[in-house]
């Protein structure tokens, strides 16, 4: 079973990997949505997978190296099944933000960066991610969660398996 | 050829030429760190603001090309503070560990903050801790604390090497250069990241805490590891012989030669400088008779070989030159060979293990003047049938110049049975060897540092290297020794007769058509390309 | 009330489906531009006076007329969907709710720069907006508006969606091209511009999301019509995106020439809770902020610019009698020194200096001297830099300090 230690695509994964290099002028372009493809199928982007990666590139490792700890959405690390990232930048700043992150820190009894025991919940503070009409607001997984209260948060929370 | 005005001068320069370069050729330096001639430009020190006029903003130099009519200030009120406030910036979050840092002395952060910074520090809060003393390979070892980020090593590697070892990882004030984790830095040029570094963040692993730089003198040379012929500094320590363990060459830097090795030198070349200070090093002629070694001076040494030179027919007497020997050695040996009718002579001597061409500077043949042996007609003879002749005592005395024949690519049976072959075995060259053990006369010879002279790489081009260092013991310049052996036997060559190498060399220039019409001063650095 | 552009489909029902688009005149623009000259589709938005709505508020035909005439070199029409500007949301609305606006001015761009490869650059966090606008372009393509010879033109247009994985210096326009080709997101120096090389070593256009979505009108109603809408120097309506201590915070559209102060009472039922106004940031994080008494001016890009601020993505942030400025400023200094890309030294060191000055401030332990070292460390760095982020982060920096200075000082612990 592949994962981040032994990572490899599946054949049908491999074309995918060849289809999105061929929309690019020059295949490198294909290194951002390929990596999501690895860090999708392998869980992070293990120093494995980076050299894995770099090798379907014909790319040092080193050059993906690079690309991999520039971007906040690739993560290094294993992180939980379900992540979420609370919006700290002004907008939900001056909305409560930091009641939020406390809040959450508090319940899921992690700090911020850290993963319940259970493997359940990474919690994240980030950047703004534009949704600041909807302030306070927080990423969970794909989905945008806006207008935040600590009661709100508790029933997203709930429904996260 | 765009004409234009840096701080009034006028300078005309090549089209494409930059505002730091052409700022250069007009005498004037534009201060600078991740801009590198040999490099491509990655503007990101910020450090070489200029202003131009009609421009109202300043620009970095580097990225800057001169056009015609340009009017370029570049110490402006504004570029000044510019630079004050950039190197301000530079040392934010740089330890400031000079005292132990063995950039001390060549580092571009003391030198332009002397020149550029004096502000007074303002940063009181913690800096940014990163990885320190990583050894990067095996020459190369980071502060990654005291780098700042001018990537000139990252685009090293990528650009000229193309082996893209390094990277910078992460961002904004916890960037970072480094190494794919568990990779190392072990290309042949890796030596060359810590020449381009301009501050302590690489450093040498191999002269590392050996000897503070500003005791170190410098001489112009050229490096002996193959036919390349890249051009170095030696870079000698006399001043406190209590450091450096002793030993007198500290280390070898490349100098910049457009036409031969650009701004770069491998790293077999750069660290193969031990032999010169070793124990094996020869120190004054040794004669061996029954097993008993007589150390004996030069008088009698060179009354020995001539008498030897003179008792043997011309056919009974084989000469193994050295591709190592320089051009005025190899041309005072070729007049002797003609003096005394000797034809067996040749510097075809195969390695042990034959070198390999990396594709860029090192070249498979290991030593610096091949090409000056052939010019030079040093292979009259053909040096296994030299070596057949003495296993087979046709050949009496064999003179063998640096060669451990033991060591090469020949079976050792059959070198065996060639130095016990020989009546006489003469050895001359700057180390001790296996060979020279079996000698009968042993000349020991200056180490190309420690005399002047010159090869000729594998282009043809003839470059000089020049005395770095006072030669070991009694040791001489092979063109000395074999000088004091021609007249001996009564040679009125001039070569003979010469008291310096570019006497030597002007015989050189006469009687070799390929390098006619040098002049050993008209080599100057860049060296000239013989005759085709 | 001023006639809706942007917006006039974003409460319809579906209104991201080509059909309802088509239903409210989409693609009828493009139709025309197939049948126009580059040239004339060019002239058509020069006169319009549409300036990049992103944050430089470049004018657009004349950035499309940077691209070297006649070159036979493959050029690329990169839409900026990097939305990242705290404060700003207005892209996100234009890809959910009206995508094919997008994608019909970027082929009306395209034959206009005779490019026929674009890529739409959506930031990684945005899944929802990646998701309608790949769908848009599929229905695109099966419509025949994209792809070989659209709509028996003979004119090739193609679109690549593409995400980024988190980086906001990605939407400066030359990190963007960066990012596209596989690399970190370091911005680019120049010259060379990206209109003689960009992507992939191309010429390039990188055009706004909102920027490109008013092509479509312009070419239907006119280039004299869109410049109408808006100030001398400046046409059209645009979205303001408004965030913070308002009533009713949300996307706004309104001409380029609404004040501030209208914006916040008139289109965002004024400071919730009864609240006074305290402070407004016009133009995203990176414009300098504005005092409750600053508010009577234009929201175009010169009008904010003569207030000493900048309209940047018109993000509007809006801060109540509560806020704390230092706190504020230390949020905003966090943000800056996270996403500083780390390639020039000044931005790169003076970025997490700045941060660690302002958190030291907040947390009662800062000096007298650093809010005289924030101005200055602030003023010589800016302008030294690749590109504009640095400059972005000066003007809260400075502004922050310069307006609520009194604020910053009852902070710090006078000495013993």
């Amino acid at each position: 079973m592949p994962d981040a230690t032994h990572p490899e695509f599946t054949a049908d994964q491999l074309q995918e990997v060849r289809r999105l290099q061929g929309l690019y002028p020059d295949r490198r372009g294909a290194l951002l949505p390929v990596l999501r493809l690895a860090q999708e199928t392998f869980g992070h982007v293990s120093l494995e997978v980076e050299e894995y990666v770099a090798g379907l590139f014909d790319l040092s490792p080193a050059h993906v190296h690079e690309v991999v700890t520039f971007y906040t959405l690739f993560f290094q690390q294993p992180v939980g099944r379900h992540v979420v990232s609370v919006c700290h930048n002004l907008s939900c700043h001056l909305m409560g933000a930091k009641s939020i992150v406390e809040h959450l820190s508090r319940t899921l009894g992690v700090e911020v960066g850290e993963t319940t025991a259970d493997g359940r919940i990474t919690l994240l503070t980030v950047e703004c991610l534009c949704a600041c009409e909807q302030a306070p607001m927080m990423q969970v997984d794909d989905r945008y969660e806006g207008l935040l209260t600590p009661e709100k948060v508790d029933r997203i929370i709930a429904g996260l398996a | 050829m765009p004409k234009l005005t840096i701080d009034g001068k006028e300078v005309e320069v090549a089209p494409g030429t930059n505002l730091i370069e052409a700022a250069r050729q007009a005498g004037i330096e534009v201060p600078h760190y991740c801009y590198h001639p040999g490099l491509s430009i990655a503007g990101q020190c910020r450090l070489c603001m200029v202003d131009i006029e009609k421009n109202p903003r300043s620009q970095i130099g580097c990225n800057t090309q001169a056009a015609d009519g340009m009017v370029v200030h570049t110490r402006t009120e504004r570029v000044l503070e510019t630079r004050k406030s950039i190197m301000e910036f530079h040392l934010v979050n740089h330890p400031l560990d000079c005292p132990v840092c063995d950039q001390a002395g060549e580092c571009w952060l003391q030198i332009y903050y002397m020149r550029h910074g004096l502000y007074d520090p303002r940063m009181v809060d913690e800096k940014v801790h990163k990885p320190k003393a990583v050894p990067l390979g095996p020459h190369v070892i980071l502060d990654a604390e005291r780098c700042i980020l001018c990537s000139r090593c990252v685009r090293f590697c990528d650009e000229v090497t193309k082996t893209g070892e390094l990277g910078i990882f992460n961002r904004g004030d916890h960037s970072e250069i480094g190494l794919f984790p568990g990779k190392t830095l072990d290309n042949n040029y890796s030596g060359n990241v810590i020449d381009i570094c301009p501050v302590g963040a690489l450093t040498d692993r191999d002269f590392r805490f050996k000897v503070r730089v500003w005791y170190l003198d410098t001489g112009r040379s050229i490096c002996n590891g193959c036919a390349r012929g890249c051009n170095i500094e030696v870079h000698v320590n006399r001043r406190r012989p209590h450091h450096n363990q002793g030993r007198r060459v500290a280390r070898l830097k490349p100098r910049h030669n457009p036409d031969v090795n650009q701004w770069w030198m491998c790293d077999v070349g750069r660290y193969g400088f031990g032999w010169i200070d070793d124990d094996s090093r020869l120190l004054a002629p040794v004669r061996r008779t029954g097993g008993t070694d007589a150390t004996i001076g030069w008088d009698e040494a060179v009354a020995a070989l001539a008498e030897a030179l003179k008792r043997y027919r011309p056919e009974e007497i084989g000469i193994l030159a050295s591709p190592q020997m320089s051009n005025e050695d190899l041309f005072a040996l070729q007049r002797l060979a003609a003096h005394l009718g000797v034809a067996a002579v040749d510097h075809r001597v195969p390695p042990r293990v034959p070198g390999e061409d990396d594709g860029f500077l090192l070249r498979a043949d290991r030593n610096p003047n091949r090409r000056g042996a052939e010019l030079i007609g040093l292979g009259t003879g053909d040096a296994r049938a030299i070596l057949d002749g003495a296993r087979q005592r046709r050949i009496k005395l064999l003179w063998i110049f640096q060669h451990d024949l033991l060591d090469s690519g020949w079976p050792p049976a059959d070198v065996t049975a060639a130095l016990a072959g020989a009546e006489m075995v003469v050895f001359q060259g700057p180390s001790a060897n296996r060979t020279s053990a079996g000698a009968h006369l042993v000349l020991p010879s200056a180490a190309y540092v420690e005399r002047e002279g010159t090869f000729t790489n594998f282009e043809g081009r003839v470059q000089r290297f020049r005395t770095v260092l006072e030669p070991l013991g009694e040791a001489q310049a092979d063109w000395a020794i074999l000088g004091r052996v021609g007249r001996a036997l009564g040679g009125a060559d001039p070569a003979f007769s010469a008291g310096r190498a570019e006497q030597v060399f002007a015989g050189l220039a006469g009687q070799v058509p390929a390098f006619s019409g040098m002049s050993y001063r008209g080599l100057r650095d860049a060296g000239q390309v013989v005759k085709a | 009330m001023a006639e809706k552009i942007f917006t006039r489909n974003f409460d319809r029902r579906d209104s991201h489906t080509l059909a309802v688009y088509r239903e409210t005149g989409g693609y009828t623009a493009l139709a025309r531009a197939l049948g126009m000259e580059p040239a004339a589709i060019l002239e058509e938005v020069k006169k319009s006076n549409l300036r990049g709505l992103g944050g430089a508020a470049f004018p657009t035909g004349m950035k499309w007329s940077f691209i070297p005439k006649g070159s036979p070199a493959p050029k690329y029409l990169v839409i900026n969907a990097d939305e990242g500007e705290p404060g700003t949301f207005k892209d996100r609305y234009l890809m959910e709710r009206d995508p094919h606006a997008m994608i019909e001015g970027m082929i009306i761009a395209a034959r206009a720069i005779d490019s026929h490869l674009g890529f739409v650059y959506i930031r990684g966090e945005y899944v929802e907006p990646w998701r309608v606008v790949s769908g848009a372009v599929k229905e695109a393509y099966e419509a025949g508006l994209l792809g070989k010879n659209i709509q028996g033109s003979g004119f090739d247009f193609d679109i690549v969606v593409h995400r980024g994985a988190g980086a906001y210096i990605c939407g400066e326009e030359t990190g963007l091209l960066s990012s596209l080709e596989g690399k970190k997101g370091w911005p680019k120096i120049k010259p060379p511009f990206p209109a003689v090389k960009g992507a992939f070593g191309q010429p390039t256009i990188v055009n706004n999301v909102e920027t490109i979505a008013a092509v479509p009108h312009i070419i239907n109603r006119g280039g004299e019509w869109f410049a109408g809408l808006g100030t001398k120097t400046q046409g059209g309506t645009r979205l303001y995106s408004v965030s913070g201590h308002v009533a009713r915070p949300g996307v706004v559209e309104a001409p380029v020439s609404v004040t501030l102060r209208s914006l916040i009472y008139d289109h965002c039922g004024g400071i919730r809770d009864g609240r006074r106004l305290k402070a407004v940031v016009p133009g995203g994080s990176s414009a300098p902020i504005l005092t409750a008494d600053e508010i009577d001016v234009t929201m175009d890009a010169d009008g904010l610019k003569a207030a000493g601020s900048m309209i940047g993505s018109a993000g509007v942030i809006v801060m109540d009698e509560t806020v704390s400025i230092p706190e504020a400023l230390m949020v905003v200094a966090r943000f800056y020194a996270h996403e500083s890309c780390g390639q020039c030294t000044p931005c790169r060191e003076s970025t997490g200096w700045i941060y660690k000055m302002a958190r030291r401030i907040v947390e009662g332990k800062g000096r007298k001297e650093d809010l005289d070292t924030i101005l200055d460390v602030s003023r010589r760095g800016a302008g030294t830099t690749i590109c504009a982020f640095f400059d972005g982060a000066v003007g809260p920096y400075v502004s922050y300090i310069e307006k609520f200075r009194a604020e910053f000082e009852a902070l710090i612990p006078h000495e013993a």
